[in-house]
Formats: structure tokens, C-alpha cells, sequence
């Protein structure tokens, strides 16, 4: 798990489930800001393959709150995602 | 064969317990059939009353030997208040047993005497008897909800009971829905059950969900998921999801309040959080992920809590919580996350004003749940016949004879790869085997690695095992990428079918799991 506190010009990302299986990790640090539509992109850079096996069913939050970069036109593709931020990486789970 | 001898006789001694087990459980019931027959003649006649709740659920809901012992209770009670008045209408709104069973949640004040009687009003229905329905339904039915339906056409396994809590080593076996309404109606003989043992499918949720309250999805495929969640947007039911793997878990309150398809006052279906389904070959079932019992028990118990808070909150309270995704991972710091969602989407499938989910395409079978969630392509044969070797001559080249050249050999003339993950490897594995994990192999960046080169230092064939027989054959076709088989002058297969073909046909004895 990554530590609570982002160091400075940074955001805390966390993965569950799928994600965190994929990158091997709980959680992260990466360098803000980044724009929420470019998150994928720069996480598929860092594992490829990332994008289509678990990124594209996943949920997306930003702290604590349920973001929509889906589409082109979604609600909050322009959304910046800045310093000290905690998003999370959140795939569907089915089992049961 | 010594091996094999033994556990033969193991095997033949354990059926025959199984066996002299069957006939005493016969005889008993046998027994306990002969003494309800001659008890018939002073059964109380039926539906003496139509409207009273308990005279419904003595006639129609508790099997018959509950039934008779009830009976003679009552009859015993009936002596002793002989000469009073007993057609009077029932002074309390709950039966007495019932003020004693469930006093404990009535004298709180989230539930009370109104909430109570909700729940004996709530009709629930649970999709799914396993390791969240186990739990959820215990809960449930030990609340008090009026009647409870169970879906699934599943038997018990003894894989499944580290986890399914209504199920018992006895019932190995029995459908999923018989075992836990055995156990069920123990637990509380005042509840109804209804069984619907049958897989959910388009053609029948419909009429399967039409007549309860609230629905519990305690499935385990993104198929059913997403059948059940437009189903209860369709009907306007209430969908409380919860899912688990490995260590993690998720909950989530759908269509809450279950205002019609289109109205955005109504809260978000699974389509709004998740409108894509996860890449078939991404999805893992606890089978082959792996699951903690507490961790699906967790999340079953808190379906049963939500399903609670819904039925028993008052019709006039305004404030429906706003939506939430209660994330749960057993080993991270905090356990419990919950993630605010937003309402219903505006482009959503199934529950916005540009719904392409309708009951006729529902019913018509237009919807086509398996084509929208993708299938696994099996690769069964990504391999060619000659590439494959089945568990027998693989013994053989181990012990003695090679089938296809006739040299002798032994476990030593050959390596064996085993591509199972580290920790079922470690479980059990074949004499001289070595690991070399698939997530190591598939996550692999660039061309060389440990494992690979330790496999060049050798000229010696490869043979790859795993679990079933499938990984077994990418990692095959890896090695041939990786130029492993040194231009085809080196041997490279794998064992068809995996362990489960070699145990099947070699090995009895080696740990099934």
C-alpha cells in the first residue's frame, strides 16, 4: 500500500482487485497533474497491455468520488487530477 | 502399485461408511415417515383461518415434521387455557413467539414494531446459494423477512463448503437450494422458502423476479450481473450486488429508490457503474482465483444489512442514501472504502430515457448477455496433436519406455516445467518438476529471463504441465517464440489435461484441490 500522504507534486493511485494483480501493486505515487482522460494512457505506458485487460471495464474515482472519462463527451473527461489527489483504479468484480 | 492398492481399499472402506451412513439416515427417515402417517388422523384441520399469517405458513410453508412437532406443542398450550376465549382476534400484531425471537432487533428503534412487521411483509429473492447467498439468506430469515426465494441449480461441493455456510458435509451432493433450505428452515420455521432450482436465464427472469420485493445478486458471472441488474430496473426492484475474489469485495445499493427506466430520480444500475463488461479471459471465479471464506462472508452479511435498512425504512422517508460502492480489501489499511457514485447515467442502456433494454428484448432473446460479456475462446487446441502428450506416456517416458522413440528413459532425460502459480505448486507437485510461474511467463517484458535462460543451458526436451492443461499450452507456444526448441531440433509439449489427467490416470493418490 502506498503511504496516505502523496509527497509533494504528486497523487496517490490505488488498484483493486484486477489492477492491483496486474501491476503487482496496492498503490503508488505518480507525478500531478494530469488531465483524468490521460490517466489511461499514462498508466498503459507503465504496463502495457494495462488499458484493454483492465482498464477499459473499470471504474474510475477520484477521491473517494466516482469520476466518468468513458467517452470523448463524458462528463468529466477535462477533469485535472492534481497534487495530493487519491484516485482508484476499481474493476467490476463478479465472483461471489 | 502398492500406492495404488492402498488407496483403492481407502476409497472402498470410505464408500462403505458412506454407505452404512445412507442407511441409517434411511431408516430414520423411514421411521419419522411411519410416525407422521399414524399422527395424520390428529392433525387439526387446515386454514382455519385465511387471513391469520401463522395458520398461512403452518399449512403452506414448514415441512411436515416441524408441522407435527408444532402441533404438539400448541396442543399441549391449547389444554392448558382450556375454557377460555380463543377465537378473539389476536390483541398483538405479532405472534408471542415472535416478540421473543426477534426481541432484540425490535427494541431498537432503527427497526421497531413497524419495521418488523415490514420485514414479515417483504418478499426477497436471493440469485445465487453460495458463498455471499449463504450468509445473506441466514441473516435474512433469521430477521424475520416473510418469505425468502432462492435461485440456483447448482449441487454442493466440498470445495464450496469452507465458505457456504447453510451447506453441510452431509448434504455433498444435494442441490445448492435444497441444502440451504434444510438449514434455513431450522434456523427459523416461520419464514417461507420458495425454491427455483434453475439457472437464471433471459427467458425466465422475468417471471422468476415478478413477485418479490427487493432482489440480492449473490451470482458469480458478469453475465448474470447484468441480467439481473436491467430485470430489476425493468420490474422496479430494488438490486442489492455484492461480489468477492481472493481478498477483495464490492457492495452496492442499485436502482434505490426503483423510480421507472428514464426518471433520474432513480439511483444508478450496474450498467451506470460498470456499461462495460470486464474482457472475458480477465474474468477469474473462485475456483481458479482463490477465495477467503470470511471475505465473501463479509460481503453477504452486509447484503443482508442493506436489504434490511431498504425493507425497513419508513415509506415517507424522503432521504434515500446516496448511492455508494463499498470497497472492502481484507489486507489493505483501512479495510473498508466507500466511494460515492453518481446518479443514473444519462446515456445508460438500461435505465435512462434512451433505454435499449425492454422486456420484449429481454423476453425475445435479443439481448444477448453471453455475446455482450464475450466468451472465452477455449483454446483446447492451440497446440498440435504431436505437440501433446497425455499423462500415460508421460508416465512411461518417466519410468521407462519413450512411446515414440522406444529409448529408455527416465525423469531425468527430460525437464518438467510446471507453469502453476508458486503457491499451488508448493501445495503438490511431480518429482523433479520444476516452477516456472504463468504470471511469470505472460507478464514477462523482452525476450530473456531467468527461467528462460536456465532453459537454454540444456538441450534436454521440455514437457509443461499445469492445473487443467491450457496455460500449459501458451506457455509452449512461448518457449517456440522464445526459440526454446532450437529450430524444432529440441522437444517442446505439453501434458494434456494437466494434473487433473495425470492424477485421473497415474497418480490417484496426488492432492485434488
Amino acid at each position: 500500500m502506498a503511504p496516505a500522504k502523496a509527497p509533494a507534486g504528486h497523487f496517490s493511485i490505488l488498484y483493486f482487485a484486477a489492477a492491483s494483480t496486474f501491476t503487482g501493486k496496492t498503490g503508488e505515487h505518480l507525478p500531478a497533474p494530469v488531465r483524468a482522460r490521460g490517466l489511461f494512457a499514462l498508466l498503459e505506458e507503465r504496463y502495457p497491455g494495462i488499458k484493454d485487460k483492465v482498464l477499459s471495464s473499470c471504474a474510475l474515482t477520484v477521491n473517494l468520488e466516482y469520476v466518468d472519462v468513458g467517452e470523448d463527451d463524458a462528463e468529466d473527461a477535462d477533469r485535472q487530477i492534481g497534487e495530493g489527489d487519491e484516485v482508484a483504479i476499481i474493476p467490476p468484480v463478479s465472483s461471489g | 502399485m502398492a500406492a495404488v492398492i492402498s488407496s483403492l481399499r481407502k476409497q472402498i472402506s470410505t464408500c462403505e461408511a458412506t454407505l452404512e451412513d445412507l442407511r441409517h439416515q434411511l431408516a430414520e427417515a423411514e421411521r419419522i415417515q411411519r410416525q407422521q402417517q399414524k399422527s395424520v388422523p390428529q392433525k387439526r384441520p387446515l386454514a382455519t383461518d385465511p387471513a391469520s399469517p401463522l395458520d398461512h405458513d403452518m399449512n403452506f410453508g414448514v415441512p411436515d415434521d416441524f408441522r407435527s412437532e408444532i402441533f404438539a406443542v400448541l396442543k399441549q398450550e391449547a389444554k392448558a387455557v382450556e375454557g377460555t376465549e380463543s377465537e378473539e382476534p389476536s390483541r398483538w400484531p405479532l405472534e408471542k413467539n415472535e416478540y421473543k425471537r426477534y426481541g432484540r432487533q425490535l427494541i431498537m428503534p432503527e427497526v421497531g414494531l413497524q419495521g418488523q412487521l415490514r420485514l414479515k411483509k417483504a418478499r426477497i429473492l436471493v440469485v445465487g446459494v453460495g458463498g455471499l447467498g449463504c450468509p445473506a439468506a441466514a441473516y435474512l430469515v433469521g430477521a424475520g423477512v416473510g418469505t425468502l426465494g432462492l435461485v440456483d441449480d447448482d449441487v454442493v461441493e466440498e470445495s464450496n463448503l469452507h465458505r457456504q455456510i447453510l451447506h453441510s458435509t452431509a448434504r455433498v451432493g444435494m442441490t445448492k437450494v435444497q441444502s440451504a433450505m434444510v438449514a434455513l428452515n431450522s434456523l427459523n420455521p416461520n419464514v417461507k422458502l420458495l425454491p427455483h432450482i434453475s439457472r437464471l436465464t433471459p427467458d425466465t427472469a422475468i417471471s422468476t423476479f415478478k413477485d418479490y420485493d427487493l432482489v440480492l445478486d449473490c451470482t458469480d458471472t458478469p453475465t448474470s450481473r447484468y441480467l439481473i441488474s436491467d430485470t430489476c430496473v425493468l420490474l422496479r426492484k430494488t438490486l442489492v450486488s455484492a461480489s468477492a475474489l481472493r481478498i477483495d469485495g464490492q457492495l452496492m445499493v442499485l436502482n434505490n429508490p426503483p423510480s421507472p427506466p428514464g426518471d433520474t430520480t432513480g439511483g444508478p444500475c450496474y450498467r451506470c457503474v460498470f456499461p462495460k463488461p470486464p474482457p472475458p479471459e480477465s474474468v477469474v471465479s473462485c475456483g481458479d482465483g482463490g477465495i477467503l471464506g470470511p471475505v465473501v462472508g463479509v460481503m453477504g452479511i452486509l447484503q443482508a444489512l442493506e436489504a434490511i435498512k431498504v425493507l425497513t425504512q419508513t415509506p415517507a422517508a424522503s432521504s434515500v442514501d446516496p448511492p455508494s460502492l463499498i470497497l472492502f480489501s481484507a489486507y489493505s489499511n483501512p479495510m473498508f472504502r466507500s466511494v460515492r457514485l453518481r446518479n443514473r447515467k444519462a446515456k445508460c442502456a438500461a435505465c435512462s430515457a434512451h433505454a435499449t433494454v425492454t422486456p420484449e428484448a429481454l423476453e425475445s432473446g435479443s439481448l444477448d448477455y453471453v455475446q455482450f460479456c464475450g466468451s472465452v475462446v477455449s483454446n483446447n487446441d492451440a497446440l498440435l496433436p504431436d505437440e501433446r502428450i497425455s499423462a500415460q506416456n508421460y508416465a512411461h517416458i518417466r519410468s521407462g519406455v519413450n512411446p515414440f522413440t522406444g529409448t529408455v528413459s527416465s525423469k531425468d532425460s527430460h525437464i518438467l516445467v510446471d507453469v502453476r502459480e508458486k503457491v499451488q505448486f508448493e501445495l503438490c507437485n511431480i518429482d523433479g518438476s520444476v516452477n516456472v510461474p504463468f504470471s511469470t511467463v505472460s507478464n514477462m517484458q523482452g525476450d530473456e529471463n531467468d527461467w528462460v535462460t536456465q532453459l537454454r543451458k540444456s538441450e534436454k526436451p521440455i514437457f509443461v504441465v499445469c492445473r487443467l492443461g491450457n496455460d500449459s499450452q501458451v506457455v509452449v507456444k512461448k518457449m517456440k517464440q522464445l526459440g526454446l526448441d532450437a529450430g524444432g531440433k529440441r522437444y517442446i509439449g505439453d501434458i494434456r489435461g494437466g494434473l487433473r489427467a495425470w492424477r485421473q490416470s497415474v497418480d490417484v493418490e496426488f492432492p485434488e484441490y
